[in-house]
Order: structure tokens, then C-alpha cells, then sequence
């Protein structure tokens, strides 16, 4: 082979952004690497720091913002950056194939799967019979037992984790010799997510296609990986096998990483809340079930989304609620919030009930400022302060959350992920909760985020005594923070007590089943 | 804020043309060259020339002089008009979106009952009912448009409840009217700015023509659809007279459409 087993070489890539102004700015900086034929390579790094550029400028998909200042980008023997947008479009899907990371907005939602999957072939065959064998093929391929009947379905029909599946198919389908997977997993759930990356690794040993994996998941990385590149401010600062790296890092700023990725209680200083003794109950559920209201003209569905639940909640203590996604746990917050009217049963609180919830895009008013959220928060909780009063109050506030007053002026776009979530906590705690819910605070962010909002809960939770009940996926944090842990599957609690009892003897399948995906969370 | 050279060309077409109407209308507030029914029976149908720049029409009125005082009414009526339809629309649209159910079915069947009118024809039976004058049109035009706000309104509304800022605010006990008009209206803002530009451009040409069918500003009152109605018979004997004001209006609608399409592809459409 003329390119001596590297189906890609990237040779001294450099990028640039036009910012707002129109000024460029450096994203790439001499990026150099390569993939070597049948391998699966890792990128790793903080948000920020490149990954997607670096995927985005393979695959020629670049906005017409970014531009390629200098280098070259080899591919089975030809430079990428020379060939013109028309050339590299018809290299897309032949023989580079890319996966994105939210499976929700990367198929039509008008059109079939096969539709949507023949829509790849019909550039390339005509033959529509066999296009559709093709595409059968393929989904048999990624997992599907029934290809016949998902080739049917809409996508809004489909969960997370089989719209990625279809997804893959589609990248999969032309035999490309390349797929760059960016963040193919982090919107999916543990379970999912291993079952995903198990379908890549076996594609990648039985068609000989090379991955290049972009992830800010460490394990995933660990586990699936040939190679493992780390990247900071668009360079590449260290490279070795998955094994060398992740055993002895190079540089400081992977041994940084990979102890953050850990989220390592000891290291982050987390400890249990667990409740006293004679600790009064502060919140308590009492066979509740719930289902989601139908329309107008339709009666409300028969099948409850969660039934028959009850659980009890002492003041103090830290609660964890896991279960892969689907079973039932957002239905449940929800349904203790108030925010769903419960079919049947009793729920009991006492005191204020504050919630974080997943998502740190949405979790502030993009209208307003910080300083508009906590005053709202605090004329919510009906409690009068002077001007001066309240601007210090706010500062301590948001000290305590970890930021700092130049945050009270600004707007939610004008922060990241972490710095939002921290605000919408600060709101909460602005509140005086007896009981503060998170759902999934921490499982949107990037590595070094979720470590410090993990601190922070664990902090209100055990220095102030704010009971907490936190739904994640993420049992070594449960396993850190909770003194009690609740599973459900399937709208029901299936175990619950002490949680060291309920992880480290499961009695049920979905204890067992959570605890088995555990090896490749974040 | 992303602003490419194609929409800032949208921004100075639209800018250049609206500012013509907006020139004719400040100035029209302070000065005509002759009054506006000033008539002069030795200058009849004069074609553009020194002293009467537009020409004059029939009775030896002044063109310029009406087309200056006319802008003054195509603003008013399209400017209250679509701010009374903004405020009937957001109302309504914020209450059905963020209440659903039962309201919100009587609220959409109510203005999508107005919306099967064709919307001349309701203005024209409110106008007949209730006599022609100029705050009638306003109103009755107000009515006819508000439904199209209610509709941007209540989809967007239902589209931010679902939002966890909003889940939060109502845990807070916040009242649901502070909700609707404190949290959810500001982010509705780069939705509707679009409707409004639209709104006005459609509201003249609603006034247009309802005065070129003598139900809208009444004379002795200059306005652009009256006077083109007045005009038709002489239409090719002296074109003058129908050519200025159309030039005018086509100023003032273009000029919006453009603004419209500056902002369609200039501020980010929709809360992300």
C-alpha cells in the first residue's frame, strides 16, 4: 500500500474560526496524526478543545466561518484539503463515514428508516432492489432482529439508542474504510451505550474499518481503544496506546484528566449524607402512580408510566434514584414536584422542594441575568431584603456555588455548561430547600464540570444538612454520595435500601444489569 | 448576531426606502407647499413641473402636498393597527399556550373562526356596521390580525413550557400571569419581530384598500387607496396621478418586506 498502513495522515493542520468580529481565531494548531488501517483510535480532551474541529475538518463538513490555514490531510494517499468541495462530498459516505453525537436530530423525522437510509444509496446505485437488501443487510448487521419491521418505522418511534444504531447503519453502509464517531454515546444511557460501542468494535474487526472515537468518556476509551490521543487548545500534547496512557500518563494535563474523569470521591473530598437516627421523614410517596395526559378528544392512556411507588425520604440523608433510561425516574421527580398530577397515592413534604434538572442549556431564563434569576428565587420565597442586603447575600451565594460576582450580570449564553448548572443550584439554594432534587445534574457536562458540581451537591448536602435526592446514571457517583440508593425498571421499584447492600449484592436483574454496564461510564 | 453582506444589502434597500415615507411623513407634519384641499380650478391635471413637483389632480389639488400628508395616515393606521392586534394576539396566544386544555381549544377555534374570513371582508362588515371612520378600520383591522399573533404566540408558548426554567419558576410558586408575562414573553421576542414587520406591511395594504373602497379615511383626509380611487377614471389622460401615490405605498411595504427579510436572516430566529 503507497500509504504504508495509515488509511489518514494529518500533517501540520492548522484551523481558524472567525469569531463575531470577523477576526480569526486559532482552533487547530499544527495538528498532527495519524490512523492506522483496521484501528480504533481515541481523541480525548476537555470541552473545547478541538475534538469536533478535528472530525468536522477530515470529513470536510467545516462551516464557511472556519478555514484551513495551512497543512495537509491525507487520505488513502490523496491530499483532502487540494480536492475540491465537490470531491470531497462524494468521498463522504463512500469512504469516510461519520456519526454525530445526538441520534434525535440526525434523521428525518418525515421519512421511513429505510427511506432515510436509501437516501445514501440512491447517489451511488439505482438499483433499488438491491439498495433495500443493502440496507436489511445492514441493520441485521448493527443489532437488529427484525430489520424488515424497523426499516418500516418513523424515527420518533425509535429509542435513543436504535435511531444511533440506524445511524451507524447509515455510515456503515457504503463499506467506508474510515468512520469518525463523534460522541457517538453521550447521549445515550450506560446500558445503551456499551451495547453501541461493542457494535463499532465488532464492525471494526469484522469489515476492517478504521474508527477515529472522539469522547470525553475515559472508560469507554479504555476499554475500546487501540491508540488514545489527548488534545488541548488544538494540539496534540500525547499519544501511546490506550493501556500506556491510561496506566501512566505522559503529561501532567492527561494524569489531570483522567483524575477528574474518575470522579474519585476520595479525591474530590466526597462524603455520604446520612441521615440521624431519629431524623424526621421530609418527604414521603405512598403508592403513587402517574401517566402522561393524552389530548383533548382522546382518554388519558391506561398504562401508567410509574405505579405503585412509595419511598421515604429522612432529613439529611442523600438518596439516590438509578435505572436505565426509560423506566420511569423523570416521571417520578416530576411527580413529586407537582409538576404531574398522580393517578393515585399520597406524596407528603415537608418544607420547600428545589430542583436541578439535566439539561444546563435550558436551565436558565436566556432573557434575564443571574441577578434577575436569584432575585426571582428570593421573591418566590417571600422573603423581604434591603438592596444592600441582597447584593451581599447573592455574592455569598454564589461564592458558595463557585462563582463569583461578575456572574450576576451575566446572561445564560454568555457561560458554560458547568458555570449555568452552578447558577441554576445557586437559585435553588437561594430558595432554602429542605429537599433539593437533581435529575442527571452532572451528565451533560464535560469531565471537570460534572467533578465540581459533584462536589458542590455533596457539600450543600453534608455542611448544610439539605436532604438531597439525585437521579444519575452514574453509580460510582451514587455510590460516593448516597447513603440510600432506589432502583426502578420499568416504572416500579425493583430494589431499594442501603447502598452499599443494594451494589454490592443485587438482588434484582437491573441492579445487575446497571452495575455490568458500570465499566464503561464516564 | 450573524450578519452576511446579502442581508445587510436586505437592511439598506429596506432602510433607503422606508426612510422615503419617513421623510415624506415628518415632513408632511410641518409643511405642504399648498393645503392639502386647496383646489384651483386654472390648474387642473398639471403634469409634473416646477410649482407642483407630483402634478395636481382634477379639482387642482397639489399631489405633493396630499402624498406628504397621506403618509401621516398609512403609519398611524398600520402602526396602531398592529399594535392593537399585538396586544389582542399576545394576550390571547400567552393564555392558550401556557393554560391548554379547555381555554385553550375556546381561544384557537375562536381566532381560527376569523382567520376562515377572508380578513377584508370582516373589516369591511365591522366598518359597514359600525359607519366608516378612520379608529373603526383601526380597530376592525386590529381584530382581523390579531388572530396570526395568537397563533406565533401560543406555539412558541407551548414550545418554552416544556423548558426546565420554566419547570423551576413554576416549582417556585411564581403566579402564572408573572410566568407568562415575565419569563416566557421576552423569549418570544425574535418570533414576533418578523410577524410585526409583516403585519404592517399587510395592514397597509388592508387600509389601502378599504379607502380606495371609500370605508376607510374619510375626506377630506388625503390617504393613498382613496386617492387612487379618486384618480382610476383619469388613469390615462394624467398618470401622474395614480403613478405617485403607488410609488409611495410600494416605498413603504417594499422597504418592510426588506427590513423583514434583514431580520429573518440576521438575528437567530427562535430561542435555542
Amino acid at each position: 500500500m503507497s500509504y504504508k498502513g495509515h488509511i489518514l495522515e494529518v500533517k501540520n493542520l492548522c484551523l481558524s474560526l472567525c469569531n463575531a468580529d470577523g477576526a480569526p481565531v486559532r482552533i487547530l494548531n499544527d495538528l498532527t496524526f495519524s490512523v492506522r488501517s483496521g484501528e480504533i483510535l481515541g481523541l480525548i480532551g476537555d470541552s473545547g478543545s478541538g475534538k469536533t474541529m478535528t472530525a468536522l475538518a477530515i470529513s470536510g463538513l467545516l462551516s464557511d466561518f472556519a478555514q484551513a490555514d495551512s497543512g495537509e490531510i491525507i487520505f488513502e494517499g490523496e491530499d483532502l484539503v487540494k480536492k475540491s468541495p465537490r470531491e470531497r462530498r462524494r468521498l463522504l459516505g463512500e469512504k469516510i463515514g461519520v456519526i454525530f453525537q445526538d441520534p434525535s436530530s440526525a434523521l428525518d423525522p418525515l421519512q421511513t428508516v429505510e427511506s432515510n437510509l436509501s437516501e445514501i444509496i440512491s447517489l451511488r446505485s439505482k438499483n433499488k432492489e438491491e439498495g433495500r437488501e443493502r440496507i436489511l443487510r445492514m441493520l441485521k448487521t448493527v443489532g437488529f432482529e427484525n430489520p424488515e419491521q424497523i426499516a418500516k418505522r418513523y424515527p420518533h418511534r425509535l429509542s435513543g439508542g436504535q435511531r444511533q444504531r440506524v445511524l451507524i447503519a447509515g455510515a456503515a453502509l457504503m463499506n467506508p474504510s474510515l468512520l469518525i464517531a463523534d460522541e457517538p454515546t453521550s447521549s445515550l444511557d450506560t446500558v445503551t451505550s456499551m451495547s453501541i460501542m461493542q457494535l463499532l468494535h465488532e464492525m471494526c474487526q469484522e469489515m476492517g474499518i478504521s474508527i477515529l472515537f472522539i469522547s470525553h468518556n475515559l472508560n469507554a476509551v479504555r476499554n475500546f481503544c487501540d491508540r488514545v490521543m489527548v488534545m488541548k487548545e488544538g494540539a496534540i500534547i500525547d499519544s501511546d496506546t490506550s493501556w500506556d496512557i491510561m496506566g501512566q500518563p505522559k503529561s501532567a494535563f492527561t494524569a489531570e484528566l483522567l483524575l477528574k474523569s474518575k470522579l474519585d470521591p476520595k479525591a474530590l473530598g466526597i462524603s455520604r449524607g446520612v441521615a440521624q437516627e431519629d431524623a424526621p421523614v421530609v418527604l414521603s410517596a405512598e403508592g403513587i402512580s402517574a401517566c402522561y395526559k393524552n389530548t383533548f378528544f382522546k382518554k388519558a392512556h391506561t398504562t401508567p408510566v410509574i405505579s405503585g411507588i412509595s419511598l421515604e425520604v429522612k432529613e439529611g440523608e442523600s438518596v439516590g434514584l438509578i435505572g436505565s433510561s426509560g423506566c420511569g425516574k423523570t416521571t417520578l421527580v416530576k411527580t413529586i414536584l407537582g409538576l404531574i398530577k398522580p393517578e393515585s397515592g399520597t406524596i407528603t413534604k415537608s418544607g420547600k422542594i428545589a430542583a436541578v434538572f439535566q439539561d444546563p442549556v435550558s436551565s436558565l431564563n436566556p432573557a434575564h441575568t443571574v441577578r434577575w434569576h436569584l432575585t426571582e428565587a428570593l421573591e418566590a420565597s417571600g422573603r423581604k431584603m434591603s438592596e444592600d442586603e441582597r447584593k451581599n447575600y447573592f455574592l455569598k451565594i454564589l461564592e458558595d456555588v463557585g462563582l463569583s460576582g461578575k456572574h450576576l450580570t451575566r446572561f445564560p449564553h454568555q457561560m458554560s455548561g458547568g458555570q449555568r448548572q452552578k447558577a441554576a443550584i445557586a437559585m435553588c439554594l437561594v430558595q432554602e430547600p429542605s429537599v433539593i432534587i437533581a435529575d442527571e445534574p452532572f451528565s451533560a457536562l464535560d469531565a471537570s464540570s460534572q467533578a465540581s458540581i459533584i462536589k458542590l451537591l455533596s457539600d450543600i448536602n453534608t455542611k448544610n444538612g439539605t436532604t438531597m435526592l439525585i437521579v444519575s446514571h452514574n453509580l460510582r457517583v451514587i455510590k460516593a454520595m448516597c447513603s440510600k440508593v432506589i432502583v426502578m425498571d420499568k416504572g416500579k421499584i425493583v430494589e431499594a435500601g442501603d447502598t452499599d447492600t443494594v451494589l454490592n449484592d443485587p438482588k434484582s436483574d437491573t441492579t445487575a444489569a446497571l452495575l455490568k454496564a458500570r465499566m464503561y461510564e464516564a | 448576531m450573524r450578519s452576511s453582506t446579502a442581508s445587510r444589502r436586505y437592511l439598506y434597500t429596506g432602510g433607503i426606502l422606508l426612510s422615503i415615507v419617513l421623510a415624506f411623513f415628518i415632513l408632511g407634519l410641518f409643511w405642504t407647499p399648498y393645503g392639502i384641499n386647496e383646489t384651483d380650478a386654472a390648474s387642473k391635471f398639471l403634469a409634473p413641473c416646477a410649482e407642483h413637483i407630483f402634478g395636481t389632480d382634477n379639482l387642482g389639488r397639489d399631489v405633493f402636498s396630499r402624498c406628504l400628508v397621506a403618509a401621516r395616515y398609512t403609519l398611524l393606521v398600520s402602526f396602531t393597527g398592529v399594535a392593537y392586534a399585538l396586544v389582542i394576539g399576545t394576550l390571547a396566544g400567552l393564555i392558550a399556550g401556557y393554560n391548554g386544555g379547555i381555554i385553550d381549544k375556546i381561544i384557537m377555534i375562536f381566532s381560527n373562526g376569523i382567520m376562515c374570513f377572508p380578513g377584508i371582508l370582516l373589516a369591511l362588515v365591522a366598518v359597514a356596521v359600525f359607519g366608516p371612520s378612520l379608529f373603526n378600520v383601526i380597530w376592525a383591522l386590529g381584530l382581523v390580525f390579531a388572530p396570526t399573533f395568537a397563533r406565533v404566540y401560543r406555539t412558541s408558548t407551548i414550545e418554552l413550557l416544556g423548558r426546565d426554567y420554566i419547570l423551576q419558576a413554576k416549582l417556585m410558586g411564581i403566579h402564572p400571569l408573572r410566568i407568562m408575562f415575565v419569563h416566557i414573553l421576552p423569549n418570544l421576542m425574535s418570533q414576533v419581530l418578523p410577524a410585526v414587520i409583516i403585519g404592517l406591511a399587510n395592514m397597509t395594504l388592508f387600509e389601502s384598500g378599504m379607502s380606495y373602497l371609500g370605508l376607510g379615511v374619510q375626506p377630506p383626509a388625503a390617504s393613498y387607496g382613496k386617492m387612487l380611487s379618486d384618480a382610476q377614471s383619469y388613469m390615462v389622460s394624467a398618470p401622474w396621478l395614480i403613478i405617485f401615490p403607488t410609488l409611495m405605498r410600494v416605498c413603504y411595504i417594499l422597504g418592510l418586506y426588506f427590513i423583514s427579510e434583514w431580520v429573518r436572516t440576521s438575528v437567530k430566529g427562535g430561542s435555542k
